[in-house]
Formats: structure tokens, C-alpha cells, sequence
């Protein structure tokens, strides 16, 4: 079982083959290439896009050709890779949605097949509110699958839907894609008509965690529509994509976050993918001198987890 | 089963923390002067959890000077496998208890509809009191069909069992409490449960929404009859950060009842509904929870649970933070019926031409046609407005006795005395936007908003 880490906060543009270096000394076999590093979530928000993705694909390509040479001679295969979200912004200009469904959107598919990357992780649309219920929510963002799951089928590409959350006050509950048997209905239905896997799921331990989901029951139920993961941990409260077991609340010091039985879900499964962590603020958090020993204890981390799945 | 006369929600005020069981008089007569005519059977109030886990340690016997009924709570450790006399001690308190307090209230006029079983701590891991549970779980149900209520809430057995056997032996458990629940015709409801997993609190037995569906059919399909039902709870469900909408579509039929409290969403607190904010906002999905209940016209019992909110006021202030715990269950009635306010009359128009009337277009324009709509802003008369003319409110004086006037304006107070200054005898009710089904994208700048 490969182990895998994302790229954000270790692979810089100035110096692409180091930061892979690094992910390969560490003992990870894969990474995922944070392409949402390259439009934030938060400038999508305030509408301060930035015109990266206006860029022609063949000069975005030239772009990441250091980052793709970086990968290949560090031995670090791409193996999933998050596109830049939301791509679609409720009461955005639009210009604006424009620019997110017809530009961000398919150059991040042509990105994915570039670095020859089997999945490309979205985030589902967050209309609840506006739209009354999750089921009008799920036509919108089923709206852009379809929108990009042509490229999916040629590019042999499959499309990772996430579960996602909302905030309340700063409170976080449920948000798109929480609903594991909804998922899996969804996800059989689109890649039927297909005839192909463009689509499957993404699991999130971290934002499950957030909302008290039962990892193991939310495993079973996705079964091998299950693709990629997002392993971090949590207090349960806010969403810190930190390492797993960090955090613990009696006074016991047991985990508060249900590993065990996400180790359980994924071996009932036969899970085979990438044990892939979604850790980028841990490397911030170390100070510069530690950084690659944080993302070896990741990995042996990620080791321990095989070895719980196979065991 | 008997059946309760649908006429909306029913407001039932949970009595932990407010009424003391051995001097409940000045609590009944505070929640009755608050307007409130419905209290929940809470045998918890007679066991509470904390007490149960002590007696299930035996805490309370090994500490000298305990008065008499508190000794005789315990031993149910001390005598594993006889533990008969010291359940029916407990049943006994029960009976007595909670009769005298259900006495209490009918003298008072307090209505008892609902009652809800005792249960123990979350954290609680040692299956030694679940045959004790299941006695008093049977207890309860007898106690609350002599004090008159329809249905209990009974959470299931979750101590110290594996979770591959938590469906068999809950299963057990509920077929074995459903014969009782016959013998009284009471309905038993079941509840969304969260549990503990170090500190965290994550979503338990039947806050599945699938597995919730799945246990009170199965249980109904083995009974050839709707003995089970649901109580959702708000706040387990506000700590499971659930879909409310969602679940409550799903229940369908099945929701009974709902457990109304407020919380942070990481404590499992029981606070006065919207008093947990932060940056302005509130931490519970009230929305979710709105839109779900009216949406299937839920006409059960709707609980209100503060107890926290109460216990941490001063008791100077009790009555008045009862009153106002009284209007925010009324405003909760309100918003949930606000679709049957709409159909209750044959006619209506509206008053006023702004963003709340624009809501009430893309609601229930269709469904609930006005015939006009009406605004203070002589510059709009005579013009349309989402499909509908605006007129002048003097228009108002030639409508149809039946008709009502719908005020859709923040400024309720101020249109109704004016549509009374006018001599309007209509039926006037208020309209909200507040928890509406869906939104539009944006919001009307209007100049005289």
C-alpha cells in the first residue's frame, strides 16, 4: 500500500525537484498536487481571482514541466491532485463563475492528465441554503460533473467528490457530500451513463471527524467507490488538518478521532489506493529545521495505518 | 392508539433543572404563569444519570450518613445477580415520585402528553445497569400511561455492549419493552443518540438516519402495529453537526417529537433556543430544522429543554426567563405552522413590496396566490411587483370579509395599528421570511429599506 502526501507547503514553484526530494526521503511514494494552491478558496471568495488559469494550457504546461520532472526523478508518482473550489460562487458575478466553470475548471482536467494523474478531487457546490435542500444542491454540482466528466472519460481521469462542511457561527456541520448512500447512488448513476469511472469519492477523515461521522459505517457503505483519501486529524471542533493522534479530550488521552475505525472501514473494503495525507499546515507548524522529520513521522504514521488495513 | 387533536405543535416545557421532584409546586405554578400548559414526564427527574452510575458503583452506600431513600438506591453492583429487591426500590421511586409530581400538575391544570424514560451519562461504559434500565424503562411506561401520557421516549441500551451486538440486543430490549408499551397503549419513541469517544461527542445509535428509519420499522413490521416512533433530538443532533433538514425528511411520518435546546455544538449543553452564538450567528441550523418541520406539517410534540440556561440564571429572574422561554417556543410554533396560517384562509393579500414579499412569491406565491399587494410608497401604486399590482392600503377597506392580510414587513406593530386606524376588520397575520424554504441569490436594494 503506497503512501502518499500533499504537495502544499513542501513542492515550491521556485525549486519544484526539492520539495519532491524531500517527499520521497520522507518515504512517500505519491503526492497530491495541491492546483488549488494556484487560486485560493479565499480569493475565489472575495472575488480577487488572479489570472493564472487564463494562461494557455500549453503555457500552464510549460509552467509545471519543473514540477513534473521534479515528481519523476524523485520517484514521486502524482496520484491525485485537488482542483481550486468552489467553482461556483452563489451571488459571484457572472464573469466571475464564468471564469471558474469554463476556465479553472477544464484547464485543471487538462493539468490532471498532464501529470498523468488518475483523480482529480472537487468540491461539491454549497447551495443548501439558497436552494432549500441538499437534493437541489447535489443538481448543481451534478450540472458541472457532467461539465467536465467528457474530459474525464477520454482522459481516463476520475472525478473524487468530497464530503464537505458548512460553518454555523463557527460551528462546522454537514456540508455537500455527507451522505455516504446518496454518494454511492450518485456516483453509480453518473458513471453509468458514462460507461466509465469518471466519478468516486473522496474521504475526508478530518472534516468526517468534524461532524461526527462513523468512519467505519461511511466506508462500508462507499465501497469501492472509494478513491482517494484525505487523512488528517482534528480536535472535532475546527478544521487544523493536523497529524494523526495529535488530539485527545479527557483525561484518558485517548484519540478523540475514530482511527481505529477508519482503519476497520478500509480493510473491510479491501481499500487499495493511496493512504494520502492531507497535512500541509503540520509543515508549517515545525520549525523549517524539522519539516522533513515531520513528514517522515507522516509517513511511518501512514505505515502504521497499512499495516493496521492489512492486518 | 388515541390520538391527539392536530392543531399544531405541541409545546411541552422539559421540567430538569426547573422542578425539584419532592417540592414541585412553585415550579409547576412558574411554568404555568410563563403560559406554559404542557410538561414532560421526565422520570429522570426521580434517577437522574449521575445518581444511577453511582448506585451502579455502589458510591452511595459507602458513604455514611446518606438519608434513607438514597441508600436504598444502590446495591445493584453490590448484589450482582440478585438485584431484584433494589429494582424494585427504584420502581418504587419511581411510582411515587412521579405520580405525586403528575398529581401535582393536573391540579395545576399541566398537561402530561410525553415522557421520557431514564437513561444514564454518555460516558457511561459498563453494561451492569442495563437489566436495571430495562426495569425501570418498564416501570416508566406504566407510570406514564396512569399519568395520562400518549408516549415516552426510551433511548436504547448502548453500555458496555459491542457494537456488533447493539442492534440484537436493543432489539431484545425493545420487544421486551413493547409488550408493556401494548398493555398501556403508549407509543414508545425512539431518540438519535450521540456517544462518547474520548471527550468527543459523535453521532450514536440511530443518528443514522437510515439506521433510524430501520429500527422503528422493523420494530412496527414485528409488532403489526405503529408502536414505535421518533423524538428527534436537536441538540445530539447540533453535536453531530447533521443535516436536520435531511433527517427529519427521512423520519417522514415517524418524528413524534422534537427535543428543542441550544448548544455551541461541542458541548452537549441544553441552552435556550438561538442563545449559543458566535460572530453573530447562531451555532444550531435552525433554518434546517424549520424548513424540515414545516415542510411535513409536523404537528407532535415539540420540547422544550433549557436547563442549563435555567440553572445558570439567577432565580430572581426564573419566571421571567420562563416567560420568554414561552414566546420562543411560540415563535418556533409559528414558523413551523406558517404554511398552515397560509392555507387556513380562502383569500389574502399582502402588505407590503419589498424583499419579504419577493420571498413570499418564490415560496408560496403559486401555491398561495394574493390577490395584491399593498405599500405605504405611493410612488409603486399602481405598479407590479413579482406578478402582483401594488395598491394603496386604502384599497384594503373594500376586501372581502375572509380575506387576510398578510403584513410582510418588519414593521408589524406599526401596519397592524395603522390597518386598525383604518378600520380594517380582516383577519391580519404576520408573514416572516426568516426560515423560508429557499432564497434567491440576492437581495432588493429598496429605497425605503
Amino acid at each position: 500500500m503506497k503512501l502518499g502526501v500533499q504537495t502544499h507547503n513542501i513542492v515550491n514553484d521556485s525549486n519544484p525537484s526539492e520539495g519532491f526530494a524531500m517527499i520521497a526521503r520522507a518515504g512517500f511514494a505519491c503526492a497530491d498536487f495541491s492546483l488549488n494552491s494556484y487560486l485560493s478558496n479565499a480569493s475565489i471568495y472575495r472575488d480577487e481571482l488572479n489570472d493564472f488559469f487564463s494562461r494557455p494550457i500549453r503555457e500552464l504546461e510549460t509552467f509545471f514541466l519543473p514540477h513534473k520532472k521534479g515528481a519523476d526523478k524523485a520517484g514521486v508518482t502524482i496520484h491525485q491532485m485537488h482542483m481550486p473550489y468552489p467553482i461556483y460562487v452563489p451571488g459571484g458575478s457572472e464573469e466571475q463563475n464564468d471564469y471558474l466553470w469554463n476556465q479553472v475548471a477544464p484547464k485543471s482536467m487538462e493539468l490532471c492528465h498532464y501529470f498523468n494523474c488518475p483523480y482529480i478531487v472537487v468540491h461539491g457546490f454549497k447551495l443548501a441554503y439558497y436552494l432549500g435542500t441538499g437534493e437541489k444542491e447535489w443538481e448543481q454540482t451534478e450540472k458541472f460533473i457532467h461539465s467536465i466528466a467528457p474530459m474525464a472519460k477520454e482522459m481516463g481521469i476520475t472525478i473524487c467528490i468530497e464530503n464537505l462542511y458548512s460553518g454555523l457561527g463557527g460551528h462546522l456541520v454537514e456540508g455537500p457530500c455527507c451522505d455516504a448512500k446518496k454518494a454511492a447512488e450518485r456516483i453509480d448513476r453518473i458513471n453509468e451513463r458514462y460507461n466509465a469511472p469518471v466519478l468516486g469519492f473522496c474521504f475526508d477523515t478530518g472534516h468526517a471527524n468534524l461532524v461526527g461521522i462513523d468512519f467505519e459505517r461511511f466506508i462500508g457503505t462507499l465501497g469501492n467507490r472509494l478513491k482517494v483519501l484525505h487523512i488528517h486529524d482534528n480536535d472535532g471542533i475546527a478544521d487544523l488538518h493536523q497529524i494523526p493522534f495529535t488530539f485527545s479530550r479527557s483525561r484518558g488521552n485517548k484519540t478523540s478521532t475514530d482511527w481505529e475505525g477508519f482503519a476497520r472501514g478500509l480493510g473491510k473494503i479491501g481499500f487499495d489506493g493511496v493512504l494520502s495525507f492531507e497535512t500541509a499546515p503540520v509543515l508549517e507548524t515545525f520549525p523549517e529545521e524539522m519539516k522533513q522529520d515531520a513528514l517522515g513521522f507522516i509517513a511511518r504514521i501512514g505505515g502504521y495505518f497499512a499495516g493496521r488495513i492489512w492486518n | 392508539m388515541t390520538s391527539r387533536k392536530d392543531d399544531g405543535v405541541n409545546i411541552v416545557c422539559a421540567p430538569t433543572g426547573i422542578i425539584p421532584v419532592k417540592r414541585p409546586g412553585r415550579g409547576i405554578a412558574y411554568l404555568s404563569d410563563a403560559g406554559f400548559e404542557n410538561m414532560l414526564l421526565d422520570f429522570s427527574l426521580c434517577c437522574p444519570p449521575e445518581e444511577l452510575v453511582k448506585a451502579g458503583k455502589g458510591e452511595l452506600a459507602a458513604k455514611p450518613g446518606r438519608r434513607n431513600e438514597e441508600v436504598r438506591c444502590t446495591g445493584v453492583a453490590e448484589n450482582n445477580g440478585d438485584d431484584s429487591k433494589e429494582n424494585f426500590q427504584y420502581s418504587e421511586r419511581i411510582k411515587e415520585g412521579m405520580l405525586l409530581l403528575a398529581e401535582q400538575c393536573k391540579k395545576s391544570g399541566m398537561q402530561m402528553k410525553i415522557a421520557h424514560a431514564p437513561y444514564l451519562p454518555r460516558n457511561y461504559k459498563d453494561s451492569n445497569l442495563n437489566d436495571l434500565l430495562t426495569v425501570l424503562a418498564k416501570e416508566s411506561i406504566r407510570v406514564c400511561a396512569q399519568a395520562g401520557c400518549q408516549c415516552i421516549v426510551i433511548r436504547p441500551l448502548s453500555a458496555g455492549i459491542p457494537d456488533e451486538d447493539i442492534w440484537s440486543r436493543n432489539r431484545e430490549y425493545y420487544m421486551e419493552l413493547a409488550e408493556a408499551a401494548q398493555k398501556y397503549d403508549v407509543q414508545i419513541l425512539l431518540e438519535n443518540q450521540c456517544k462518547d469517544r474520548n471527550g468527543h461527542l459523535v453521532r450514536g445509535i440511530c443518528a443514522d438516519i437510515y439506521e433510524a428509519i430501520s429500527w422503528v420499522d422493523s420494530f412496527n413490521e414485528t409488532l403489526g402495529q405503529e408502536r414505535f416512533g421518533f423524538c428527534m433530538d436537536v441538540g445530539v443532533s447540533n453535536l453531530c453537526g447533521q443535516n436536520m433538514y435531511d433527517f427529519i425528511s427521512g423520519l417522514g411520518e415517524r418524528l413524534k417529537a422534537v427535543i428543542l435546546r441550544d448548544s455551541d455544538g461541542n458541548h452537549e449543553n441544553a441552552l435556550l433556543p438561538f442563545t449559543s452564538a458566535d460572530n453573530g450567528q447562531a451555532q444550531t441550523d435552525w433554518l434546517g430544522l424549520i424548513r424540515g418541520l414545516r415542510e411535513r406539517g409536523f404537528a407532535g410534540e415539540m420540547i422544550i429543554d433549557m436547563k442549563d440556561t435555567f440553572s445558570a440564571f439567577p432565580p430572581f429572574l426564573h419566571p421571567e426567563l420562563l416567560k420568554w422561554a414561552k414566546t420562543i417556543a411560540d415563535y418556533f410554533k409559528w414558523q413551523i405552522g406558517m404554511e398552515n396560517v397560509l392555507k387556513k384562509y380562502p383569500s389574502r393579500v399582502l402588505f407590503g413590496a419589498g424583499n419579504m414579499c419577493r420571498n413570499y412569491m418564490k415560496c408560496y406565491g403559486e401555491k398561495y396566490p394574493p390577490r395584491y399587494t399593498c405599500d405605504n410608497d405611493s410612488s409603486i401604486w399602481g405598479t407590479v411587483f413579482c406578478g402582483l399590482e401594488v395598491k394603496n392600503p386604502q384599497s384594503l377597506k373594500e376586501l372581502p370579509e375572509e380575506c387576510a392580510v398578510f403584513i410582510c414587513n418588519v414593521y408589524y406593530e406599526e401596519i397592524r395599528e395603522q390597518l386598525q386606524e383604518m378600520g380594517i376588520r380582516n383577519p391580519i397575520e404576520y408573514f416572516s421570511d426568516e426560515y423560508m424554504p429557499s432564497y434567491y441569490f440576492d437581495r432588493l436594494e429598496m429605497k425605503n429599506i
